[in-house]
């Protein structure tokens, strides 16, 4: 998923530079959140990398304005849960059929880390919303 | 915006870095810094591409991070097998865990091959 065009026209100084990126980035995320209700592998896989790009967007300014810290630890924390459950869902692409309860253990398994992203993400949402 | 310049030539410089210690040993550590350091970077280059407009190394990251792609998701895939596989399984597992590990060893020697290649600083 190609990343949305940070419009920069105007920027003359790093607070309007923050403000437009995190701005853009956020909006991608909100758009994409809805993945998490879907539960579907690739809407879920680009709500993660949309989530990243925030998390790395945030990471960077965070020299510049602190307060941008706790978020950027919970996109973290998203992210991680997001990864384990697509990682989950990769390793359910190659099991053989022979081996069925390790398949159920990691579907059980994927759906508790989508749950877990779902929550962080209603905790995050209202840290940052736009 | 000086700050900007100064990131963006503390990133790029992070990113050779990376790939220089991925060459002269390829681990899994360094892999996982070359990505990562590459991401990061990628991320910067987008979010200013406005500013400063850099297509051609853009592309070039874009190219370093598709060649650890399959040495990064064989490794991964392998540990979470080893984690997850059910008691009962492990013997039918033992064939899917030695495919992951001979792609994980030639999707790493690739990955050097052409990291080798790629430069980062001018």
């Amino acid at each position: 998923m190609k990343p949305e065009r940070v419009d920069l026209q105007g920027v003359s100084n790093e607070r309007d530079l923050i403000d437009r990126v995190v701005r853009t980035r956020l909006r991608e995320v909100e758009r994409l959140a809805g993945g998490l209700e879907a539960r579907d592998n690739q809407v879920l896989h680009d709500f993660r990398i949309a989530c990243k790009r925030l998390r790395y967007a945030l990471e960077r300014f965070e020299a510049i304005d602190p307060s941008l810290h706790d978020a950027a630890e919970r996109l973290a924390r998203l992210q991680d849960a997001l990864g384990e459950a697509h990682d989950r869902d990769v390793l359910l692409m190659i099991l053989p059929p022979p081996m069925a309860q390790t398949q159920r253990r990691l579907r059980r398994e994927r759906e508790e880390c989508v749950d877990q992203a779902a929550s962080l993400w209603i905790e995050l949402r209202d840290l940052i919303s736009l | 915006m000086k700050w900007l310049r100064k990131t963006i030539q503390n990133e790029r410089r992070a990113l050779e870095r990376a790939r220089r210690s991925f060459i002269g040993k390829p681990t899994e550590k360094r892999l996982h810094e070359v990505r990562t350091t590459g991401r990061r970077f990628r991320s910067l280059l987008e979010d200013v591409a406005d500013f400063e407009p850099s297509l051609r190394l853009l592309r070039r990251v874009k190219r370093a991070a598709a060649a650890t792609d399959a040495a990064r998701d064989a490794t991964i895939i392998r540990r979470l097998l080893e984690a997850t596989v059910d008691a009962d399984e492990v013997e039918v597992a033992q064939q899917v865990l030695e495919q992951l590990r001979t792609q994980e060893r030639l999707a790493t020697d690739l990955a050097r091959k052409r990291l080798r290649r790629m430069r980062f600083l001018p």
